[in-house]
């Protein structure tokens, strides 16, 4: 037995409340002193820049963890809709505010499908979404035969598409308002705040976490589960879209790639969010703090020069942490 | 003493408990229970839920050690540290419920083998061949006519549990305890079953069956012994008398308090003509404003099936439902309860309780729109909506943020009833409420039923039978999915409400009618 | 100002040549067995397939078997490389004359081309080893592409110059990209590189754009990025641009893409400079290749096919906006005077 009985839980779930962002501080200290130039405002601005992408992945994956779903489909969501973004103005012209739509709606249209396989057909949602990864992996590829999409290019035809990307369009990946805040961390910050608030403060969100923890006694107490699954399937795939975009303005062109790199650094970061401010479920500002967690480390560690490999192990190392954190410490003050 | 003579005592006696007693916390679960079986005998043991059944069983299979008091095994002081260690003593069990028994996934044969796989008393390497010859024998010995290459999933329930019950024989134990093991068993397997029992009374092995059904009873019992509250009250010998038996396992509960009948209103719930099952005889009943109806039967005879048609959860096969007069379908639950039918679902770890949400939360949540503004919920207004059903079911707890699964077993029921009686409801239906609940929590959450009662019709679905005698106004019987006897509480006939529910006499459906008609006038 | 005009007349006599070697070549006789090209069967076996590159090595496999007038299959393994080596065996099935192999797995591919050359089949490789003296290699020379990229660079910012380097070992081609910077940070003293970073994440532009944002910050001196993959620059580009600094950066790298002319195009473009191969000119020198091998003739056990440099000035001057204005406008670019014979019909352009 401990002398002061009192203060040792007391401690403990301080500890357990603000270990992760007592962590996060650290790091960023640690940093600063290292390496000055990381301690500024436009240095703070960067590592948002570098994970807003990711975090708003990993956003909306928490929405399907929340209704113990999960969503693997993420990543070629987002990678697919770089690719509309860019066909869609390079090829048929569409404008800026065309472009989003479009992939919006494309998003939308894949979470539903994602929901349908999982309510409807009954396929386990890591079965179903791998399925979707697929499937929008080829998909993206049909309409240019494997080509990247940029202005100017040659299509399957021969002839040479005339569209450009939007200055406008552009302007979300690159523009900065008040000349420090980029576009795209603005987006982050706000689908962060309303998707906190959503899980938070709305019966909507109260009802999927109920699903989450206990689906039949949710049906029971009755709420429509399988509308609320597809609700949550329909957001993550919306925040893949919206990522897509982000991707598509930043880069200025429409990439072949897989995007699963996108997808496990989302995943990570979502499952870090279990572990911030040790609430052992998912939870959006969780989400976010994870996102910049790893963002923090990994900015920080290039600019020490960290070889590339590293990282992934470092990412890996913050994973494991988090996941020992919330499935040991968190559970066994529970009990 | 000569060795003939221990002999002698171990062949007569195979098991012999005395004074045993078993706590859990500060819940005295057994309190000094003294049992003995003898070779070749089959031993019954009644008890309600909760009575301590299956704490004895556990402490006999070696999952539970007991706190005092001395257990023999053929003599022999017996105290498995393991399930494992019970079963190579000789003690095996078959579990009430039939897939605990069974891998679903290996053939019949690979089943019959599981524990000698799993003691790692075979060899090294798994030889098919020989196996099945093993199997095979194992089979013939307990005329047990299956494809042993057939997977388990395969099977019917019946046969599934004859795999169960084999795979404990092929242990050849010296004692079998039988936990409820015909509940899901038609009346032909089940005679199966008992032929198989008598097989192995011959052979002289000892049975301890643990059942409610009075049929099975008679057909098998040697003896009987009723537990009640971790005590035994009455042990019976040849001749048996049933109804002392059944007196000493519900007790108290039998000397009927005259509850005073609530003021009866208007009919507020019809079901007319229902079939439970395409093949189950219809039935016909009606609830009224202001009274505690209690439907009662064993457990699996229906009970359930109604209240989820009820709930919108299923449909019945035939027949219709009226709410207030009007034709009642309910699509989901969700649109039962925005007509005003509530369920308080049985076996609430599964159905009821969202663990992770704290008190207030697990109350509010079927009514988020009534606590919330423009899809916000309010708060402060779910906290006194929490504040104030805490206080009137007394639930012990620290604050209306209580994660729920820190609560103990009777102040989650607590929390479940609170649920649906926070909001007004026309109708009512608890299922088993009282499951896994103490004494004084039942008080609390019957009292409170009670005092709330007059507003809405209440339909209370109990296999225990003092449970239902203690706030019932009205009781029904059920057996083999329709209703086929109605009691009032204040005029109770209990030799007839007990061969109701043990499935030996119906009352002919012009009976019941008869009776339905004078309570409606 | 000379030098860009000389750079513009030697273009256009090498443009004159070209096209006329073209024509000339239809005027030839024929070898065998081109005498009768319908009856010539070659394949295409592919390792990898999606991607710019691959797509426009294709087209000019395409091109120059039209050319010829012979019939091409496409066996296409996607990665697969117990799949390529059956696809060899498919080949040989099939009865064809000749095979390129594209990329591929020297484990896998060296047994297959051995049974395909023991049948008799001519065989050429590119981009792969599959260690067989009967097989001439055809490869883009990767240490001439960084040579291009850092000769342009010494000659931009001169011998001495604050260099940040993307890299990432174990990738073959990139590999022997990485042995030029060395020799050539041996060879200038000046040269001082203050980071090295990378990646392969993908989208690869945007990972390494988040990469080079924070070397940027912790390395302000840094005025030359040396990014020798078009996927690394469009990166450092990115960060450069967010940066705020792409009058201070130059950014040198190696392959070209239209998306990539488009981003050297913008203005103030940090990306200054790109050594590239025309992977169309690589799949033409393959069957031109294999034609050679099938004639009897012999195009070298190495054939290597030169880089082109690709400045942002050139592409401003002429005002290539694509890949297709690219070959028409360099035509160095275009062509490549590589496994050419008298008799060799060349595609159009």
């Amino acid at each position: 037995m401990p002398e002061s009985p009192k203060a040792q839980p007391r401690f403990r779930d301080l500890a357990i409340r603000y270990g992760f962002l007592v962590l996060l501080l650290g790091i960023v200290i640690f940093f600063s002193i290292m390496e000055p130039a990381f301690m500024s405002l436009r240095s703070m601005v960067f590592v948002f820049q570098s994970v807003s992408i990711t975090a708003i992945l990993a956003l909306g994956v928490t929405a399907t963890l929340v209704v113990d779903g999960f969503d693997l489909s993420i990543g070629s969501v987002a990678a697919s809709s770089m690719m509309a973004a860019s066909y869609s103005m390079v090829i048929w012209g569409f404008s800026s505010v065309e472009a989003v739509a479009f992939c919006l709606f494309l998003g939308l249209a894949v979470g539903l499908f994602n929901g349908l396989l999982v309510v409807v057909a009954r396929v386990p949602d890591l079965l179903a979404t791998l399925g979707t990864m697929f499937l929008l992996l080829g998909l993206q590829l049909i309409p240019t035969a494997g080509r990247s999409i940029a202005k100017g290019m040659m299509l399957p035809d021969g002839s040479t598409a005339t569209g450009a990307f939007d200055k406008s369009f552009l302007y979300l990946g690159r523009h900065r308002l008040w000349d420090i805040l980029p576009v795209s961390v603005l987006i982050m910050l706000v689908l962060a705040l309303a998707i906190w608030f959503f899980l938070e403060f709305t019966r909507w969100g109260r009802v999927m976490y109920a699903i989450g923890s206990n689906e039949l006694a949710s049906r029971l107490a009755g709420a429509p589960v399988a509308r609320y699954k597809i609700a949550a399937y329909m957001i993550s795939g919306v925040s893949a879209s919206i990522g897509g975009i982000l991707l598509a303005a930043r880069v200025g062109r429409g990439d072949v790639s897989s995007g699963n790199n996108l997808l496990l650094d989302a995943v990570a970061a979502a499952l870090i969010g279990f572990a911030v401010l040790g609430v052992a479920k998912p939870n959006a500002f969780g989400t976010l703090i994870g996102a910049l967690f790893v963002g923090v480390l990994l900015q920080g560690l290039t600019m020490m020069n960290a070889p590339y490999y590293a990282q992934d192990f470092v990412k890996g190392a913050v994973l494991v942490v988090a996941l020992v954190f919330t499935f040991s410490l968190t559970r066994a003050v529970r009990r | 003493m000569s060795a003939e003579k221990l002999h002698e005592a171990s062949v007569s006696l195979v098991l012999d408990l005395e004074g045993v007693e078993k706590s859990f916390g500060a819940n005295k679960v057994l309190q000094g229970v003294d049992l003995s079986i003898r070779a070749g005998e089959v031993v019954v043991l009644m008890g309600a839920n909760g009575a301590g059944k299956s704490t004895l069983v556990k402490i006999i299979a070696g999952v539970h050690a007991a706190d005092k008091g001395r257990i023999e095994l053929e003599g022999k002081p017996f105290q498995p540290s393991t399930p494992a260690a019970a079963i190579r003593s000789g003690v095996c069990i078959v579990h009430q419920s039939i897939n605990d028994g069974v891998a679903p996934d290996l053939s019949v044969a690979q089943n019959l083998l599981l524990d000698r796989l799993c003691n790692g008393e075979t060899e090294l390497f798994f030889r098919p061949g020989r196996a099945r010859k093993q199997a095979a024998a194992i089979a013939a010995a307990l005329e047990l006519d299956l494809d042993l290459d057939r997977p388990v999933h395969e099977l019917n329930l019946a046969d599934r549990q004859l795999v169960s019950i084999s795979r404990a024989l092929a242990q050849n134990p010296k004692l079998l305890i039988l936990d409820e093991p015909t509940s899901s068993l038609s009346q032909r397997e089940a005679e199966r079953l008992f032929a198989i029992i008598d097989r192995l009374k011959e052979s002289g092995v000892a049975i301890l069956y643990i059942s409610h059904r009075m049929s099975d009873i008679r057909r098998l019992a040697d003896r009987i012994i009723s537990l009640r509250d971790g005590t035994i009250t009455g042990t019976f010998e040849k001749p048996l008398n049933y109804e002392a038996a059944v007196h000493a396992m519900l007790g108290h509960a039998i000397e009927v308090t005259g509850q005073q009948v609530a003021q009866r209103g208007e009919a507020l719930f019809c079901a007319s003509d229902i079939r439970l099952k395409p093949t189950s005889d219809p039935f016909s009943l009606v609830l009224h404003r202001g009274e505690i109806v209690v439907l009662t039967g064993l457990v699996g005879t229906g009970k359930s099936a109604l209240a989820e048609c009820i709930f919108g959860v299923a449909k019945p096969a035939a027949g219709s439902f009226e709410l207030d007069g009007i034709a009642f379908n309910p699509t989901d639950p969700g649109d039962a309860i925005a007509r005003g039918v509530f369920m308080v679902a049985k076996d609430r770890a599964n159905s009821s309780i969202i663990p992770g949400f704290d008190i207030a939360q697990n109350l509010t949540l079927p009514f988020l729109t009534r606590f919330s503004t423009a899809g916000t919920v309010r708060l402060a207004r779910e906290k006194q909506s929490a504040r104030a059903m805490i206080d009137a079911l007394d639930v012990v707890c620290q604050s209306e943020q209580d994660v729920l699964s820190a609560l103990s077993g009777g102040n989650q029921q607590k929390v479940v009833i609170a649920r649906w009686l926070s909001q007004p409801s026309k109708l009512l239906v608890l299922d088993e409420p009282f499951q896994g609940v103490d004494i004084r929590a039942r008080g609390d959450i019957g009292t409170k039923l009670r005092n709330t009662s007059d507003q809405r019709a209440t339909l209370v679905l109990t296999a225990e039978l003092d449970e239902a005698l203690e706030i019932a106004d009205r009781i029904l019987v059920m057996s083999n999915h329709t209703i086929v006897g109605e009691h009032l509480t204040a005029d109770l006939n209990m030799d007839l409400l007990m061969s109701q529910i043990s499935g030996a006499t119906a009352m002919a459906p012009s009976e019941i009618e008869s009776l339905q008609s004078t309570y409606r006038n | 100002m000379l030098t860009s005009i000389t750079r513009r007349m030697m273009l256009g006599l090498a443009a004159v040549a070209t096209t006329g070697m073209g024509f000339s070549a239809f005027a030839a006789d024929m070898p065998k067995p081109f005498d009768n090209p319908g009856d010539v069967k070659i394949a295409l076996v592919r390792y990898l397939s999606t991607g710019d590159f691959f797509q426009a090595y294709l087209s000019g496999v395409e091109r120059q078997a039209a050319a010829l007038g012979v019939d091409l299959r496409i066996f296409d393994s996607r990665q697969d490389a117990a799949l390529q080596a059956d696809m060899v065996d498919q080949a040989i099935a099939l009865g064809v004359d000749g095979i390129v192999v594209q990329h591929g797995l020297t484990e896998s591919m060296t047994e297959a081309v051995q049974r395909a050359v023991d049948a008799g089949i001519k065989v050429v490789a590119f981009d792969v080893n599959v260690e067989n003296d009967a097989v001439p290699q055809v490869e883009q020379s990767d240490q001439l592409l960084a040579q291009l990229a850092l000769e342009q660079a010494i000659k931009d910012n001169g011998e001495s110059f604050t260099a940040g380097y993307v890299y990432v070992p174990g990738i073959a081609p990139l590999d022997r990209r990485d042995e030029k910077w060395r020799e050539f940070k041996e060879r200038y003293s000046g040269i001082n590189e203050v980071a090295q970073f990378g990646t392969l994440d993908n989208p690869i532009a945007n990972s390494v754009a988040n990469q080079a944002s924070a070397v940027l910050r912790a390395n302000p001196t840094i005025n030359v990025m040396f990014a020798p993959y078009d996927e690394f620059a469009k990166g450092v580009k990115i960060a450069v641009d967010e940066a705020g600094v792409s009058k201070d950066v130059k950014i040198y790298s190696a392959d070209v893409s239209s998306a990539d002319i488009q981003a050297m195009r913008e203005d103030d473009s940090a990306w200054v400079a790109t050594a590239a191969t025309n992977p169309a000119v690589v799949g033409e020198v393959s069957v031109r290749a294999l034609a050679m091998l099938l004639a009897g003739e012999d195009p070298g056990s190495n054939v290597i096919v030169p880089p082109t440099l690709i400045t942002r000035d050139m592409l401003m001057d002429l005002g290539i906006e694509n890949m297709e204005q690219l070959s028409a406008k360099l035509p160095q670019f275009a062509h490549a005077d590589v496994a050419v014979t008298e008799w060799m019909p060349l595609p159009d352009r």
